[in-house]
């Protein structure tokens, strides 16, 4: 065999020689775009590809504790996370986060409309800073912040027993959960739709009016639609940030209020440190996202060349 | 199909009332006056241009019809209804904008049947109706098409058929071959002719291109920081216009400044340089003697000569100062003994084709030149 | 197991929420500002000198927060010479992660809790330390000569202990919680009023003590027990909170919360309606200690560190200050007399005997996080 591989290396090496310029050409040609997307893809390797690896690896591992060897693979991490303890959680996960992102969506648009086309001009750049202003702060003095309002004798409750209607138990709830992390991530939403209404062209609402649309009409079929990306880019990332935060929920949230990204903390710094099972649910959240970004890839934009 | 939009404003047209009227309307942005007390009465079935170079207020006028502006004051009619209160989007007129603004998350299709669809047109009238204007503009294979994935001409087209499915009582045409390269534009400019002749009805546009106006428009307003300077037939506007501006503007032309010296039979003006110039009374918007003046003299009606040509009202000794060869014409500048330069614009005739420095005279007739207001 | 979180807010912002319901969210925003930002402060000067700084003069410490101060390390680098850096951490089991993903050569000194010296002894982590270099452990108590979790002190050095135990509100309750199971009593009175650690191995640990089970049980049939028990109490549960219990508890909405004795004792002793308890069937009772990780750079200033700690004068006024016990009798020495005999910092030498430490579990961890998940799940 390494006879034949020797014959074998001599006419190509002739062959070389005889074609350097062409072998010089389809090197630069194979090296060139590698050399220019080399500091990106050396990046994305080492920053997420290599690391999502190892979780998935850690994954297959069956109750994987740090300082064990990796002896046998299996499915056993993800199997359990069919159990319904944890399809309870996933289900809680995703009910928070996708509450979040409607309610940030429906008090973020009109804030952003406002911001964007309504109000004055010059104004413009300190409202938005103004509006961006809590993001400043730590989203953990924020919770504390609702916690002083939503608690039983909260302002909220001052307010109301003073206007003389009965008290509401807000503190410890779903609701406040909502509301907190509706609240955390108004911002970011605002910002995206923002952005994206900024460059709304005001000549198409023009149009739609001189085609007859009244200003609802040229809201819901102009506006909307043009300002589709960057509501599925705002929604998203408010989906998937909410998705990891677990400060609102253990702060304002009930006895109840276990989520996908604490049960991942606790799987590595918690009790059981197993790691495993950790790992396997990290990769379902991965997964989860990475799915949600490739389907607003491919449908959130219908115009194949893109809005411009 | 088309005709029956004429056919719904018919009543209009018998009236012989405009079919849109502006009386004395003023627009001031933050204290700028964009629209100076305009006066307009557009006929219906006509092709109306406003003219005027950027920033006249052109577009603000057609504006204050599309009703995208609110009058600061006077009214804006639109066959016979004063809309000066009436949202853009309850006008019976259509535009096409200078940037088409056509709506890129939808197809060519749903572009041209979006006004439709929002007058609730059912279904089936609503298709023949969508594919009819596609047929019109030559786009009906690229109804599943994106805007984006059209050409400027295309979407011109497009633009256009989305204005013209509704069967507007008025089309305003906002600059809407600004975009597009000559050749293109030429061609856009007969279809524009060609469609306005089909539908009968009434188009309004807005241009800085004299050119595109005098060839497609049945009557043009010149205007002006705000005003109307002259409103007019193509010829009207170009072989009589009433002020210096618009005989500068429509056309090239060359302007000698004066004063009135003679009334009556014949008329003269004489200018500060010493030339004494004959202006037929018909061409004489100055009834006063001494009164400042323009002479306006088109480059085309200067004869070039190399001797005197007796009998004709006005002769002068120059010199050929620059000659420029342009194929069918040939264009010179002659400055004239007093120093006066004028520019003159000679068919190629290759026998009478003068030289660079060569002595010659130039003459026209007293009726071919104009006294203006200064 | 978070256990001490770093975020806890300063004791200027809890008279303050206290003394006005009203309070303005914003007001109290500037106000817990300070608290937190301090915190944050500390641990970001060491995050960016921490990394490079393992060479000749710095000293690198992680600990809880709040076991060191800038006063403090002044002292020790005007004494030494050696600079120090600090970072902090909220809970042992991420102290563990870092120094399992590879930060174990970072840090001269580390302060674990009992269970975790044992865990990271058995996991090799830290250096047997060599008593002729340590000066100050012969007045150290009996008790914590030779401890469980370490036996002689053989890796670690104890330096604060504490226990775990309910904080009431005295004034809206007419009975005084005396043991845990006044909490399955008045559920019904206390609907929606009770905060238990958001911590498995104390929350599930005391429900164990109550059914009359060690705090550390591994028996799966004790474990289910204290499972379904704590289900009953769950209706009555606000929420399972470690951290930010302190607003419900000052404004009245919530009358008994299961704390830690070092964040309790602070709002008792500021403000005298709240009372701090131990369980009379017992509680957890922890220690922290400080140890020197086996590839730890820069040994001989860590015993300097360890050393100058463990002076009586240092010691007692770390103890005064925040409210820990000291295991050290000649810190006891130099403590007022008000605080030696406060009860819910040096509980009773028969109470103290029911109290447990938490121990390692082994496997049944997973057990007690599965226990854990459903309960926060259901």
């Amino acid at each position: 065999m390494s006879r034949s591989a020797v014959t074998d290396s001599r006419p190509q090496s002739q062959q070389v020689k005889g074609s350097g310029s062409l072998l010089r050409w389809r090197l630069t040609r194979l090296i060139g775009p590698s050399v220019l997307l080399g500091p990106a893809g050396l990046w994305l390797l080492l920053l997420l590809v290599v690391p999502v690896l190892l979780i998935l690896r850690i994954s297959l591992v069956p109750g994987l504790r740090p300082e064990q060897a990796i002896t046998n693979y299996g499915l056993d991490n993800y199997l359990q996370i069919l159990q319904p303890t944890y399809l309870r959680v996933l289900l809680r996960s995703v009910t928070f986060a996708s509450g979040t992102t409607a309610l940030c969506l429906v008090v973020g648009f009109p804030v952003a409309y406002w911001l964007a086309l309504i109000a004055p001009k010059r104004w413009r750049n300190l409202l938005l800073v103004v509006f961006i202003l809590p993001l400043w702060t730590s989203s953990l003095l924020r919770t504390y912040a609702w916690i002083t309002l939503l608690r039983t004798s909260g302002v909220i409750n001052l307010v109301l027993s003073s206007l003389g209607l009965p008290e509401q138990n807000l503190m410890n709830t779903t609701g406040a959960v909502l509301v907190g992390m509706t609240y955390s991530f108004l911002p970011y939403m605002v910002l995206i739709l923002y952005a994206s209404l900024e460059k709304l062209d005001l000549r198409l609402l023009e149009a739609a009016a001189d085609l007859g649309a009244s200003p609802n009409v040229a809201f819901w079929k102009v506006t909307v639609p043009q300002t589709l990306p960057g509501i599925a880019a705002g929604g998203l990332l408010v989906f998937v940030t909410s998705l990891g935060d677990f400060v609102v929920p253990t702060l304002l949230g009930g006895p109840s209020s276990m989520t996908i990204s604490r049960l991942i903390y606790n799987q590595f710094l918690g009790v059981s440190r197993n790691w495993g099972f950790g790992s396997a649910l990290s990769i379902v959240l991965i997964s989860a996202v990475s799915i949600a970004i490739a389907l607003l890839l491919k449908y959130g934009d219908r115009n194949p060349d893109g809005f411009s | 199909m088309f005709q029956t939009a004429s056919s719904t404003h018919a009543p209009a047209q018998e009236q012989a009332i405009s079919d849109v009227e502006l009386r004395q309307v003023s627009k001031i942005f933050d204290g700028e006056v964009a629209v100076r007390g305009v006066d307009l009465s557009i006929r219906p079935g006509e092709f109306f241009s406003i003219l005027g170079p950027s920033g006249c207020g052109k577009t603000t006028t057609l504006r204050l019809i599309s009703g995208f502006e609110v009058p600061s004051a006077g009214d804006v009619l639109i066959q016979g209804q004063n809309v000066k209160r009436t949202p853009a989007y309850r006008r019976p007129v259509n535009t096409v904008f200078q940037s088409y603004a056509l709506f890129n998350h939808m197809t060519v299709w749903d572009n041209v049947a979006f006004g439709l669809k929002i007058q609730g047109c059912n279904r089936q009238h609503l298709q023949k109706r969508v594919k009819e204007a596609l047929q019109r503009v030559k786009m009906e294979t690229f109804a599943q098409r994106y805007p984006t994935q059209l050409s400027g001409g295309q979407q011109q087209r497009v633009a256009l058929a989305r204005a013209l499915v509704n069967r507007p009582a008025v089309m305003l045409l906002d600059e809407p071959l600004g975009a597009l390269d000559l050749k293109l534009r030429k061609q856009m400019q007969i279809e524009l002719s060609t469609l306005h002749r089909a539908l009968g009805i009434t188009f309004v546009l807005v241009t800085h291109d004299q050119e595109e106006a005098l060839s497609l428009s049945n009557r043009i307003a010149v205007m002006r920081d705000g005003y109307i300077e002259q409103i007019g037939s193509p010829s009207e506007i170009y072989e009589r216009p009433n002020t210096a501006f618009v005989a500068n503007f429509i056309g090239d032309t060359n302007l000698l400044s004066g004063q009135v010296e003679a009334l009556g039979e014949s008329m003269r003006v004489k200018t500060a340089s010493g030339l004494q110039i004959s202006v037929d009374s018909n061409q004489m918007q100055l009834p006063n003697r001494y009164q400042a003046t323009s002479v306006s003299v088109r480059p085309e009606k200067i004869h070039l000569s190399s001797q005197r040509r007796p009998g004709v009202d006005n002769c002068f000794e120059g010199r050929v100062k620059h000659m420029m060869y342009l194929g069918t014409h040939v264009h010179c500048v002659v400055e004239l003994t007093t120093g006066d330069c004028l520019t003159v614009l000679q068919s190629n005739q290759p026998q009478h084709r003068p030289d660079a420095q060569m002595p010659v005279y130039v003459s026209w007739s007293a009726e071919d030149c104009r006294a203006l207001a200064a | 197991m978070p256990r001490r979180s770093s975020f806890r807010p300063n004791s200027s912002r809890r008279l303050f929420l206290q003394g006005s319901a009203a309070a303005i969210a914003g007001v109290a925003l500037s106000n817990c500002r300070g608290g937190v930002s301090d915190v944050q402060s500390g641990s970001q000067a060491a995050d960016s000198s921490s990394p490079t700084s393992s060479g000749s003069g710095t000293l690198n410490i992680y600990t809880w927060a709040d076991y060191t101060d800038d006063e403090l390390i002044q002292q020790f680098t005007d004494a030494t010479g050696i600079e120090v850096s600090v970072d902090v951490y909220d809970s042992n089991e991420t102290m563990l992660a870092k120094l399992q993903a590879g930060g174990g050569d970072t840090y001269s000194v580390i302060y674990p809790s009992d269970y975790m010296v044992t865990q990271m002894v058995e996991l090799g982590l830290l250096t047997k330390l060599d008593q002729s270099q340590l000066s100050g452990l012969e007045t150290m108590q009996e008790k914590w000569k030779n401890p469980v979790y370490d036996e002689n002190n053989t890796h670690s050095v104890p330096f604060v202990w504490g226990t775990t135990g309910l904080i009431y509100n005295s004034a809206a309750l007419s009975e005084a919680p005396e043991d845990w199971d006044y909490l399955w009593n008045n559920k019904d009175k206390l609907s929606r009023r009770i905060t238990l650690l958001e911590d498995v191995r104390e929350t599930l640990g005391a429900v164990l003590k109550s059914l009359g089970y060690s705090y550390n049980s591994t028996d799966p049939a004790e474990l289910e027990a204290a499972y379904q028990k704590l289900l009953e109490l769950k209706p009555a549960l606000a929420s399972f909170k470690s951290f930010g219990w302190q607003d419900e508890l000052l404004g009245g909405d919530v009358l008994v919360s299961m704390v830690y004795s070092v964040e309790g004792v602070p709002v008792s002793q500021e403000d005298t309606d709240f009372k701090y308890v131990i369980p009379s069937s017992g509680s957890s009772v922890w220690t922290d200690t400080m140890v020197i990780p086996a590839a730890a750079p820069n040994a001989e200033a860590a015993y300097q560190w360890i050393n100058f700690n463990l002076q009586p004068e240092v010691a007692a006024s770390m103890a005064e200050r925040l409210y820990l016990a000291s295991p050290n009798e000649a810190v006891l020495d130099l403590l007022p007399e008000a605080i030696l005999s406060d009860p819910s910092l040096f509980p009773s030498e028969e109470l103290l005997a029911r109290c447990e430490g938490i121990a390692p579990l082994g496997e049944v961890s997973a057990l007690y996080d599965e226990y854990w998940t459903k309960v926060t799940s259901a």
